[in-house]
């Protein structure tokens, strides 16, 4: 493994300082537990790492009336941990309990879940249902972008050079509700063992009024360059009274709409299908 | 880059110099030579390297030595009592056949103790969770989960 240098500043303003100096040779790190085993492979090679554990402003978890606010550098076990987290946003417990193991879940963190941009990602699901916005903030300023904006690609993300994630906003899907009894969110994910990376997950919210639905968000990991939204078979849900027949339909639109591949874990025909079933079941729950 | 680091190693103040690219457990087996805590896989799979930071387990091959400072770890050793008396789950995995090669051992002893710690009466589904991080290459897991499971009653009555 090649020697890196190791920073650990207490502000922001300090840490695109760091980034300045080295010029691209250095690179962020959250809880590491990825970008490490990325070191050890060779596969990246920085100078230096500049660890953000330290900076007060991108930790914990803020609830207010109108949603949450997790600090990019809360920890996947914070999550599964929180009680309002649990009540309000269901489907992002469920997909905090099963990222990976309970030694990874104590270190690595929801900001670096997202900025390591993998397609499997387990946060990006439950949180591309719920109308997320991220607040970044670069040595050039802040902005606030739609969570769906930020994938770019495997491995690739919107940020800037020196741009670091500094929350995720998340409103609650209960508060716009009128009858908070007729909103569901669900994550489910198809894995080899426990603690494994997705083959495929699935996300979904619906709300509904009677028998009808009267909206629908859907979200799918590790079957496409990218977490992804599934805007098309959201249309179909919306406005439709939920039937075994719709949901047959709505499987099919699925396995039309991704654009899984061929891996060490699973195949292409396998996931479509999978992802397509899960789907079924999240709407279903 | 080289700097000293101060922390806490099982109840002791202690401090060392080290690299800034060493990861925790280098320090643990290199420095102190506390060589119970196991190198594994080295990428966060294999759970042989756990040890407890402030409570929490973690893997100690991917934690960078630094992030420890001001920090409390306990390894393996650290579980030790009065006279090297064997802590409650060590006793367990002995009496219950937990160890066949005994490379997981510590790890796994880790790993339930964080469990414990946090959860006195797990369920079998609970403690198949909590060590979910650690894999045996002997697969004696069933033997694993009985130690886990019958250490339970004695653990409740020294915490």
């Amino acid at each position: 493994m090649k020697k890196f240098d190791y920073y650990q500043p207490e502000t922001l303003r300090d840490a695109f300082a760091l980034m300045e100096k080295f010029n691209g040779r250095a690179r962020y790190v959250a809880g590491g537990t990825d970008l490490i085993v990325r070191i050890k492979k060779k596969d990246v090679q920085p100078d230096a790492l500049i660890s953000l554990r330290n900076i007060e402003e991108l930790k914990g978890i803020r609830h207010t009336r109108g949603g949450v606010s997790l600090g990019s550098m809360t920890r996947i076990r914070d999550m599964e941990r929180d009680t309002t987290i649990a009540r309000d946003y269901p489907a992002l417990k469920q997909a905090a309990a099963v990222l990976a193991n309970p030694q990874i879940r104590n270190v690595a963190t929801v900001g670096g879940n997202f900025c390591n941009a993998a397609p499997c990602a387990d946060c990006a699901p439950p949180l591309l249902i719920m109308e997320t916005t991220l607040a970044l903030e670069g040595p050039g300023g802040k902005r606030d972008i739609p969570a769906e904006e930020f994938f770019k690609g495997p491995g690739e993300t919107c940020l800037q050079p020196f741009e670091i994630l500094k929350a995720i906003n998340v409103p609650n899907p209960k508060s716009k509700t009128p009858n908070p009894k007729s909103i569901t969110m669900t994550f489910l994910k198809t894995g080899r063992v426990a603690q494994d990376l997705a083959i495929a997950s699935a996300a979904a919210l619906v709300v509904t009024e009677g028998k009808i639905c009267r909206k629908c968000r859907l979200a799918a990991g590790s079957v496409a360059p990218v977490p992804m939204r599934l805007k098309r078979a959201e249309k179909l849900v919306e406005g439709q009274e939920i039937t075994p027949e719709l949901l047959e339909h709505v499987a099919k639109a699925v396995e039309d709409e991704i654009s899984p591949i061929t891996d060490i874990r699973s195949t292409e025909a396998y996931r479509r299908i999978v992802t397509g079933v899960m789907i079924r079941r999240a709407i279903e729950a | 880059m080289k700097e000293i680091i101060h922390f806490t190693l099982n109840g002791q103040q202690v401090s060392a110099e080290i690299e800034s690219h060493k990861m925790l457990i280098q320090m643990l087996r290199d420095i102190f030579q506390l060589t119970g805590t196991k190198y594994g896989c080295g990428m966060g799979e294999c759970g042989a390297c756990t040890v407890l930071i402030d409570g929490l387990s973690v893997n100690s091959c991917m934690y960078p030595a630094f992030e420890v400072r001001g920090k409390s770890v306990t390894t393996i050793e650290g579980l030790l009592g009065e006279g090297n008396q064997f802590h409650p789950i060590q006793e367990s995995f002995v009496r219950h056949g937990g160890v066949q090669c005994g490379f997981c051992t510590p790890g796994m002893i880790m790993s339930a103790k964080a469990m414990l710690d946090e959860n006195p009466s797990p369920t079998d589904a609970e403690i198949r969770r909590g060590i979910s991080g650690n894999l045996c290459r002997c697969t004696g897991y069933v033997q694993i989960i009985d130690s886990i499971r019958e250490s339970v009653a004695d653990y409740k009555d020294r915490v």
